[in-house]
């Protein structure tokens, strides 16, 4: 591949309001997953894994959490002389007055534009972050050359039975052509029970993707620029490429618990994390993670920095995490930072970073409506425990 | 020529450790690994980043690959400043012929030219084995409140140890008036850390004029400190007293990593105060399988374990397979151990592979030792 041959677009507006609390203060893009990561780590060791060395990040809000994540870009071979990261923040316009949209009329994609010409680019994927995966570019690249159609789009098979009828799909022509991206609710499963799960992947030439935006701005379109890049589906058809690895979609606390839950799955840790394409996440250097004598860890992950004295079976644990004596943590999610008090008991849930919870505590929720504690919770009594 | 630079760092990291055996085959000592992420160099590396210094030079000669792609540009300590940063000095072929060293004093004369680019007032040498951590910057302090022309690192050992090492006699004011390599019968309990502070441009002198004669300065605790002391230099002793080992045998590197685990440790590797730094590497989390039991233990990012690991160490990338007992041992990056295994007081080196139902025992006296894979 030519350097520079494509560029790379991450939207993080993303839907977050399902995600709450954990989404209050950081884009989906944030969410911490797998011990160590962000979901926007992932596409963005795709993009490195390909050689990609220029990319836009679209942020919702401020931006502060993805600045402070990726900092130069370096960890993602982004601190380059040729190209680099870019980032634009406030982009979300649910959250822009209304007499304010005015001025963004004819020029909200203006940044977009700006960078996708001054990329050189022949090509550029737009992606998101709600959708894990370990996807190989380059393969998707030589798919799109091959192929007549001007879009190419990304899809999952997966049973029907797993997706939700809010959850949007591929439809697909018999020759493989996507028509458009619908909710799975207006569409039929195949005749062997499966959904072509959209991964919110667009690759297309730049020129096509500049063109398109511009129309926007001339319509006076203020719609997101994943809306944009589903109505280029529509309108020009798409090709549909097929992603076979590790896959996981993030829409609410439940997806997101049950995606924490999937990686302790040896196989699927593997396959996401041990493939040939390594994901890469900000470094931080945190000491070794002491085990104390009581500690009794079973088929877990963790990050480094912790210090584990209690019981800690099929949970997710990442950094920095202080768990003390006789408690247990039970098919659960303990964010960075969070400190478990003595003798308490943590089942189903998701504990946000830097939450305090207090000795001799139950907190308990259920696989299906698992309990979550925002971020920076201080909870001490029984009566403060609520599932937000 | 540029600014001055007040205090240059240099770390002698040539040496082999032939002491160190079948560990320091295909790798120099500084470059070890230490305590489950660390290597060895990088507690010296990350004391100078933390003291402010920011300009060090590497000195290397021995099996300097590893340690070259260790350090890097240096950014993983905050070393890669614009006007300073660490250089790794390697020796090269010049019209004088070739700039290998043989003593400590020699490795500084050999790199003379370096010292000079970067014009330092002070010059502070390090050894790139020592577990410690040490502001370097109340070490200068020092060395300008009593006027030095060298200042010397001590630290309080036991009369027994004494035996082992360079010890320093002083007056009341803690100039030093004697200098014995491993004395029979010390006089003082203030034993040389191999840390010193010299004023640059005296010490430029003596090299320069030795190593055009006579060639007798070769050593800083032989040669040149004894030369100092013949010559009046104002020479200092500057008493340190926090943790500090030299890992230089098997037996002691074993020692400093059981100690490494003790969560009472006094090293207190957890405070955000002073950072131990080591290269970023960017891993997935470590995994504990249905069958892992893990007690005592330190544990790093990449590791595998479906085994028992009782009162040890595992570094990056380790994995332990089903049925497998670590005890009171160490292992080294990457190392693969099988099933059924049994590691008892040993340092397994890095990338070593342990077949299914193999044994590895040593003695608290007798550390097992497994090379390189």
């Amino acid at each position: 591949m030519k350097h520079n041959s494509v560029s790379a677009v991450i939207n993080l507006v993303e839907p977050w309001e399902k995600l709450e609390p954990l989404t209050i203060a950081r884009p989906v893009g944030t969410l911490p997953f797998g011990g160590r990561y962000r979901l926007l780590d992932f596409p963005l060791s795709s993009i490195a894994n390909a050689g990609i060395q220029n990319v836009m990040i679209a942020s919702p809000r401020s931006g502060r959490s993805v600045s402070d994540h990726i900092r130069s870009g370096n960890d993602w071979n982004l601190d380059t002389i040729r190209g680099g990261l870019f980032n634009f923040p406030y982009n979300d316009l649910s959250l822009i007055a209304p007499e304010k949209k005015d001025t963004l009329l004819h020029h909200y994609y203006d940044n977009a534009i700006l960078f996708l010409k001054r990329s050189n680019s022949e090509y550029t994927v737009v992606m998101g972050t709600r959708n894990i995966c370990n996807i190989d570019l380059k393969a998707l690249l030589r798919y799109h050359k091959e192929r007549d159609n001007r879009v190419t789009t990304v899809y999952k098979s997966v049973d029907a039975s797993e997706v939700k009828p809010t959850n949007t799909v591929l439809q697909l022509t018999e020759n493989g052509m996507a028509t458009s991206v619908v909710q799975a609710s207006k569409t039929f499963p195949s005749s062997e029970g499966k959904l072509a799960k959209d991964l919110n992947i667009y690759l297309m030439s730049t020129v096509d993707l500049v063109d398109i935006l511009n129309e926007a701005n001339q319509r006076g379109d203020l719609i997101s620029l994943e809306r944009l890049m589903k109505r280029a589906v529509i309108q020009h058809n798409a090709n549909a490429f097929e992603y076979t690895g590790f896959y996981a979609n993030i829409h609410d606390i439940p997806s997101y618990y049950k995606a924490s839950m999937s990686i302790l799955k040896e196989d699927n840790f593997r396959a996401l994390f041990y493939s040939q394409r390594q994901i890469y996440t900000k470094v931080k250097n945190e000491i070794p993670t002491f085990f104390a004598k009581s500690s009794q860890v079973k088929g877990s992950l963790c990050g480094t920095g912790g210090y584990i004295e209690g019981k800690i079976d099929n949970s997710v644990i990442f950094r920095n995490v202080f768990i003390n004596r006789d408690s247990l943590i039970q098919d659960s999610v303990i964010m960075q930072g969070t400190r478990i008090g003595v003798g308490t008991t943590i089942e189903n849930a998701v504990i946000d970073k830097n939450v305090v919870i207090g000795p001799n505590l139950e907190l308990k929720g259920t696989p299906d409506e698992p309990l979550v504690i925002g971020k920076g919770k201080r909870i001490f009594r029984q009566t403060e425990v609520t599932n937000e | 020529m540029t600014e001055k630079n007040e205090m240059l760092a240099i770390i002698l990291a040539g040496g082999q450790g032939t002491r160190l055996g079948k560990l320091t085959k295909s790798t120099a000592k500084p470059a070890i690994p230490f305590g489950g992420r660390y290597r060895i160099i990088d507690f010296t590396l990350s004391n100078c980043a933390n003291s402010g210094i920011d300009t060090v030079g590497v000195v290397t000669q021995y099996q300097p690959l590893e340690l070259n792609a260790h350090i890097g540009n240096g950014s993983s300590w905050g070393l890669d400043d614009q006007n300073g940063g660490v250089t790794v000095l390697q020796p090269f072929s010049s019209s004088e012929g070739e700039k290998f060293f043989e003593g400590t004093a020699h490795a500084i004369y050999q790199n003379i030219e370096y010292i000079d680019q970067q014009n330092p007032e002070y010059l502070l040498v390090l050894s790139g084995d020592h577990i410690y951590k040490m502001d370097y910057g109340a070490m200068l302090e020092y060395h300008k409140a009593k006027k030095a022309s060298l200042t010397v690192g001590v630290i309080p050992v036991s009369m027994e140890e004494a035996k082992r090492f360079g010890m320093m006699n002083t007056d009341e004011t803690d100039r030093i008036i004697e200098f014995e390599e491993k004395p029979e019968h010390p006089k003082s309990d203030k034993a040389s850390m191999g840390i010193y502070i010299f004023n640059w441009a005296t010490l430029r002198n003596y090299l320069t004029t030795s190593f055009t004669t006579n060639n007798s300065l070769e050593d800083f605790g032989k040669n040149v400190i004894p030369m100092y002391l013949a010559n009046n230099e104002s020479t200092y002793a500057y008493a340190f007293d926090g943790y500090w080992r030299d890992v230089g045998t098997i037996h002691s590197l074993w020692q400093a990593n059981m100690e490494f685990l003790s969560p009472h440790n006094s090293l207190n590797i957890g405070d955000h105060n002073w950072r131990i730094n080591s290269k970023a590497q960017v891993l997935p989390p470590m995994f504990l399988t249905s069958t892992s039991n893990v007690n005592n233990s330190m544990i790093v990012d990449s590791c595998y374990v479906a085994g028992e690991v009782d009162h040890s160490i595992l570094s990056q990338r380790v994995s332990v397979g089903t049925g497998s007992r670590i005890v009171d041992s160490m292992i080294m990056p990457g190392a693969t151990i099988g099933k059924n295994v049994v590691i008892d007081h040993a340092l397994v080196g890095e990338e070593a592979v342990i077949g299914d139902g193999a044994e590895v025992k040593g003695t608290e006296k007798d550390i097992a030792v497994v090379g390189y894979g």
